[in-house]
């Protein structure tokens, strides 16, 4: 049956392969499989202090192994902890990624008594070599939060009043509204119910909610600000080498997908913490998923290591 | 009496309707014979027309399954045959269908998914036996869309929780190239066109292993690139005639639809080819450019991996600073080399490039400058006068319900 030449676009030969042909014959040389048995381990960043408690047994444990990583690990921390300053603003959840700004890093030199709370961070792992931090640090480009203003809306009369809005019912069942500063986006539904899109920061996104808030309060509602949630928030950074996507595919398949033929980058699902990577040949890498700042962090350290395998070194 | 029928036996012509109690039978007279009998109940009776009762039919296998599954899985069966898969792909196709079906999610889906079902269903029963299907060829054949295919297949994969490997790249090419109507004469393909299979697929192997090296493959459609590195093998095993023939026209005598990346692939591929070339001594000489280095395909792809080595450098920022110093190295062994082959001065070859996929190398784009981080609280007044800028005035709210009702007005008006 030779069909093959009335197929359309990529399409290609139907007839059997070569039988005799061993199959999937790589021909390329895959890269060596970075660290055989890293499975990254981040701590959980919570603000409980049972899993401070935790992490510090655990520390223990490992410290008569890896005195010296952790000395290593502290001057890094150390490091890490001036670049991670600027973006601990106040008003933030106090995670466990910027409580080291408030305690004192220990002195490199010193073997500290219990572990500073930085060297979570770090991947802990047999394989990494005196865990460096990446020095990169990952760029939040939009939140998405959601708010309830606690009573029911009139959308007709919100499109008619307000300059800022748009509202196609055929299209869609909410108004859409924006505002300036900060530059956002908010779907403004008739149950009351809000969301928020575009902020820069999670401070950015509540100021935001509020001002669309008291935008429907002028509006004659009587409109609360209930529930303020951010659902989603997005990063994403620059490693600066070029990445063997196929090679990645091949040793951390449960965990990624990369289809050629579809999309361009390699989705990868991070178990711990629940982010999900788009990674690309270019080293341009996007983290989505996370509901607070700091697992965008923890994932790109996580991350970081495993792409850094696959650097090709001539 | 029924005209033109004769009995088996006595091949007489007196053949009388005749019913045995309630069956109606068609009967010789003279032999007694009987014909054909009616059917002797109302339902439908296989025996009875001679037909075999297929084992879907007899057990009540059928019955569990509803009926859309039931199509479904004859679909499945129909897309293995029509691919001329081996019999194994098709049960394991069928069984990740029937899998599929137990959710929910696919069994309330609409008919247009389930479609497209059957399609990821053998695509992903191929993958895994490493038989190179293309997501095109199958989008194809079950009339679907690639968006709606993509979606159904990133589903379903994570439903069932498959490890699907990667599209076999070797494999394809064999098929692809196969597919190129190029290996025997015809009234379209001129004699001088005609190329032995043989070393075409073996070439074109040897170019797509080049492009995967240098960062060609890696996020792009594989088949764009197999296209453009088998014209090259085409072109280069006998340039003389075959240097004017352009790759769209290429594509039309091969009988094969050209992909639309492929002429970018093609140049990037030159590229390549045109920087390994500036590394060997006899080429320098000749100051190729895109179509003459089409005749020294062949040296190159000897000398690939000491070429590539040699021509480009890894692309990372921290190799910059180490290779000022192995760049003075390598300029001085040029040097050596240049005395010692007596060559006449010539222009000095062009430092190595950097070897990078495409998308970085091109010029980075100019970022919009970041606003100034300015520290938000969250928590602060919000003046009265920001939100009146967001409010119409009484009067913009009359205008804009009198422009509302005028445009109203005019959609209702019939149209003359």
């Amino acid at each position: 049956m030779d069909q093959n030449n009335s197929l359309p676009p990529y399409a290609q030969g139907l007839a059997s392969p070569q039988g005799a042909m061993t199959p999937g014959i790589p021909i390329f040389s895959p890269m060596m499989p970075y660290g055989t048995g890293l499975t990254p381990q981040p701590i959980q960043s919570t603000n409980s202090l049972s899993i401070l408690e935790e992490q510090r047994q655990q520390q223990q444990q490992q410290q008569q192994q890896q005195q010296q990583q952790q000395q290593a690990a502290a001057a890094a921390a150390q490091q890490s902890a001036s670049q991670q300053a600027p973006p601990g603003a106040a008003g933030q959840t106090p995670q466990l990624f910027h409580s080291q700004t408030l305690t004192t890093a220990p002195l490199p030199g010193t073997t500290p008594l219990y572990p500073s709370p930085m060297t979570p961070m770090t991947p802990i792992t047999p394989a990494t070599p005196a865990s460096e931090s990446s020095g990169i640090v990952p760029q939040l480009q939009n939140i998405v939060s959601t708010v309830n203003l606690g009573c029911k809306l009139d959308l007709k009369t919100i499109a008619l009043r307000a300059r800022n809005a748009e509202y196609n019912p055929k299209r869609f069942a909410a108004v859409i509204m924006r505002i300036r500063e900060p530059r956002t986006t908010a779907l403004i539904f008739s149950s009351g119910k809000m969301v928020c899109t575009g902020a820069k920061s999670e401070e950015q996104s509540r100021l935001a909610a509020r001002k669309y808030a008291r935008v429907v309060q002028k509006l004659g509602f009587p409109a609360k600000f209930l529930d303020f949630k951010i659902q989603n928030m997005v990063g994403s950074c620059d490693v600066k080498f070029p990445i063997r996507l196929e090679g990645l595919v091949l040793t951390h398949q449960q965990f990624s997908s990369y289809e050629p033929e579809l999309f361009p980058g390699l989705i990868y699902r991070m178990i711990k913490p629940r982010i999900v990577l788009l990674i690309f040949v270019s080293g341009k890498v996007v983290l989505t998923g996370a509901k607070v700042r700091a697992e965008i962090y923890e994932a790109f350290e996580n991350i970081y290591p495993i792409l850094k395998g696959f650097r090709k070194t001539t | 009496m029924p005209g033109g029928r004769r009995c088996p036996d006595c091949d007489s012509t007196e053949l009388v309707e005749d019913s045995h109690y309630s069956q109606s039978q068609l009967v010789c007279s003279d032999c007694g014979c009987v014909i054909t009998e009616g059917v002797l109940t109302t339902t439908f009776a296989d025996e009875g027309h001679l037909r075999e009762v297929t084992y879907s039919q007899s057990t009540g296998e059928n019955e569990q399954v509803s009926r859309s599954q039931q199509r479904g899985l004859r679909r499945v069966r129909d897309l293995c045959r029509v691919l001329q898969l081996p019999s194994t792909f098709e049960d394991t196709a069928v069984a990740y269908y029937q899998q599929a079906y137990r959710h929910s999610g696919i069994r309330a889906a609409r008919l247009q998914k389930k479609e497209v079902l059957v399609g990821c269903c053998v695509l992903i029963t191929c993958r895994q036996h490493n038989w190179p299907l293309t997501m095109g060829t199958i989008c194809t054949l079950i009339y679907a869309d690639l968006d709606v295919f993509s979606g159904t297949y990133m589903q379903i994969v994570k439903l069932l929780g498959l490890d699907v490997p990667s599209l076999c790249l070797a494999d394809l090419v064999k098929t692809y190239c196969s597919s190129f109507r190029l290996f025997q004469a015809s009234p379209s393909v001129p004699a001088k066109y005609v190329e032995d299979k043989e070393k075409m697929l073996s070439r074109t192997l040897q170019l797509v292993e080049l492009a995967n090296e240098t960062w060609l493959v890696t996020g792009r459609h594989p088949l764009p690139v197999i296209t453009a590195a088998t014209f090259l093998a085409w072109q280069s095993l006998q340039p003389s005639g075959r240097l004017t023939c352009s790759l769209a026209r290429f594509c039309k005598l091969a009988n094969v639809d050209l992909p639309y990346p492929a002429t970018s692939r093609l140049q990037e591929l030159l590229a390549v080819l045109l920087q390994m070339a500036e590394q060997l001594a006899w080429l320098q000489i000749l100051k190729l450019n895109k179509r003459s280095v089409v005749k020294h395909i062949g040296d190159l792809l000897q000398h690939r991996h000491t070429l590539v080595r040699k021509a480009f450098r890894d692309g990372t920022a921290e190799m910059e600073a180490c290779e000022r110093e192995v760049q003075g190295q390598r300029q001085g062994e040029e040097e050596v080399g240049d005395s010692s082959l007596d060559l006449p001065v010539r222009k000095r070859p062009a430092s190595p490039a950097l070897l990078l996929p495409p998308c970085m190398l091109k010029p980075p784009k100019q970022l919009r400058p970041t606003p100034p981080v300015c520290t938000v609280t969250g928590d602060e007044n919000i003046s009265d006068s920001e939100i009146e800028q967001y409010l119409r005035t009484p009067e913009e709210v009359r205008d804009f319900q009198r422009a509302q009702a005028a445009g109203q007005a005019a959609k209702s008006l019939p149209n003359p």
